[in-house]
């Protein structure tokens, strides 16, 4: 029995639905509501090692045959293992070597990006008004010190300019790196759609509603297209079914963090 | 044909090469001099256009990332599986790759370029250091490298370093006290991972990595150590760095 945790479609929560519906596999879903920090409390899984040091921060979990499965695209990877039918993975090595080499990039440099300036705009006026004591007892429970911090960021809204210019400043370097693919194959990597479309298109389907100046027909034509050509997919249609709020390209929660090498 | 561009054979460099050596793969060493600054050098940036090693070229393909370097060595050639067959234990080689390269690589590197490669490059005529920084291609690599050089790295930082080390540490240990290896029941890349970023960490933090606090640790370190490949992979380098690998040898009683 496959069960999945995760909150709204999008971002780390939308790639493994996307995974799940494009192999047609069964599943018992488990929304949860990241803004309440209910993982936190008591009644949740009871989180592995793993679970528990989870770099995706409030990213969703997968379980299946009594493991927790965490890392969305690294959750897409294990359903590729353990179900190989329906792959959507190219068979040579090297195509493979290339969607572990992009998620690399989109966990390091892309999503951290992405997801501050989705935190600052979206996450913060949400919680506006919060009682903080009593949040703050939840937050102690969060074994990575940086999530803490990521969510009193959130929680003060006191996003510095030089990390939102910094931000916009990766966002862009990934918009041009998928445009700049896309003008020669229709996919990111090889020439099937793959695990790496399904990995930028959970980050990128926010973009055009979170920075329009960075992402629009005008400055990245052929990412609007891929983008466009994606959402029409049966199995992403129905990840994207899956919102309780209608606006599922708002929700935002702490994530990766920013490399510390600059 | 299989080149590997390195600088010594630890870290990021000594991931790939001892994933070859573990599988039997032949491959074509090519030592780059970090020190020297030549992975920015234009013979280089032909190669690797991000400047950054090591870099693996195979049959004419740049092979990217150096975690990713030994999936693809692993899939690519016959010889011993270096990735677990259970899909679980696959998905958590994965995991401990990405929590050393992400997590624990970062402040580790920290530690090395402070005490290591910022000392040894800072004699250079300055005018010379700052054009090579100015060389280096991606933003990130640049500001990593000024600090090290100018030696910059700010006590929160490396105060923020020391915890996340501890922290690994702590629970790496505890992951070892569960299972022979970093995955499961078998070595695979995620202990070829492990070892070349904690190798020397018992000199460099004594504190955090010794008999008493970590002994599994210790033990999966020394048993590394003395494998057949980590054999051949240490006589790769070149600088004095290697020769603290001396502190994993077991004592005879």
């Amino acid at each position: 029995m496959l069960e999945l945790y995760h909150w709204e479609p999008n971002g780390s929560w939308l790639k493994p639905l996307i995974a799940l519906h494009e192999k047609g596999l069964d599943f018992r879903s488990h929304y949860f509501d990241a803004l309440s920090l209910e993982r936190y409390g008591p009644g949740f899984l009871q989180a592995s090692r793993e679970t528990q040091l989870n770099l995706e921060g409030e990213g969703p979990v997968l379980c299946h045959d009594g493991h927790q499965v965490t890392e969305s695209l690294f959750i897409a990877e294990y359903l590729e293992d353990a179900f190989p039918a329906s792959p959507l993975r190219p068979e040579e090595p090297l195509g493979q070597a290339q969607i572990l080499a992009l998620a690399r990039f989109i966990n390091e440099v892309f999503m951290p990006a992405a997801n501050t300036l989705g935190c600052h705009v979206y996450l913060a006026p949400q919680l506006k008004g919060r009682d903080l004591t009593s949040l703050e007892v939840l937050l102690e429970k969060i074994p990575l010190p940086f999530l803490q911090e990521q969510w009193r960021l959130a929680l003060t809204d006191r996003y510095s300019d030089e990390l939102i210019e910094d931000s916009k400043r990766k966002i862009l370097l990934a918009v041009r790196r998928f445009e700049a693919t896309l003008s020669s194959s229709p996919w990111l990597v090889g020439s099937a759609y793959s695990l790496a479309d399904i990995d930028a298109f959970s980050i990128c389907n926010s973009l055009p509603t979170l920075v329009p100046d960075l992402v629009s027909d005008v400055t990245a034509p052929r990412l609007m297209e891929w983008l466009t050509r994606i959402r029409m997919r049966p199995a992403v249609r129905a990840a994207l079914a899956m919102s309780r709020t209608g606006k599922p390209e708002l929700a935002f929660a702490p994530g990766p963090e920013h490399s510390r090498w600059g | 044909m299989l080149t590997i561009y390195h600088w010594e054979p630890n870290a990021n460099s000594g991931k790939p090469m001892l994933a070859a050596f573990e599988k039997g793969v032949e491959f074509e060493s090519r030592y780059i001099d970090m020190l020297s600054f030549e992975q920015h050098a234009p013979a280089y940036l032909q190669v690797n256009p991000n400047g950054t090693i090591p870099g693996m070229v195979h049959d004419g393909v740049l092979v990217p990332e150096s975690t990713v370097m030994m999936e693809y060595i692993d899939a690519s050639f016959a010889g011993p599986p270096l990735r677990p067959s259970d899909p679980f234990e696959r998905w958590r080689m994965r995991w401990w790759c990405r929590f050393f390269d992400q997590f624990v690589g970062p402040s580790i590197s920290m530690f090395g370029w402070s005490f290591f490669v910022g000392p040894a490059v800072r004699q250079r005529d300055p005018q010379e250091l700052k054009a090579r920084i100015e060389q280096i291609p991606l933003k990130e690599r640049r500001i990593a490298w000024s600090k090290a050089i100018y030696g910059t790295f700010s006590p929160e930082e490396m105060a923020e370093s020391g915890r996340r080390i501890a922290l690994g540490v702590q629970h790496l240990e505890a992951a070892l006290t569960e299972r022979p290896w970093v995955a499961g029941d078998s070595y695979s890349i995620a202990d070829i991972s492990g070892f070349n970023m904690f190798a020397g960490l018992p000199l460099m933090n004594p504190q955090v990595a010794n008999d008493s606090v970590t002994p599994h640790l210790m033990e999966w370190l020394r048993k590394i150590n003395e494998r057949p490949a980590t054999r051949k992979l240490l006589p790769l380098g070149r600088t004095d760095l290697m020769r603290r690998y001396g502190h994993l040898e077991r004592k005879r009683s």
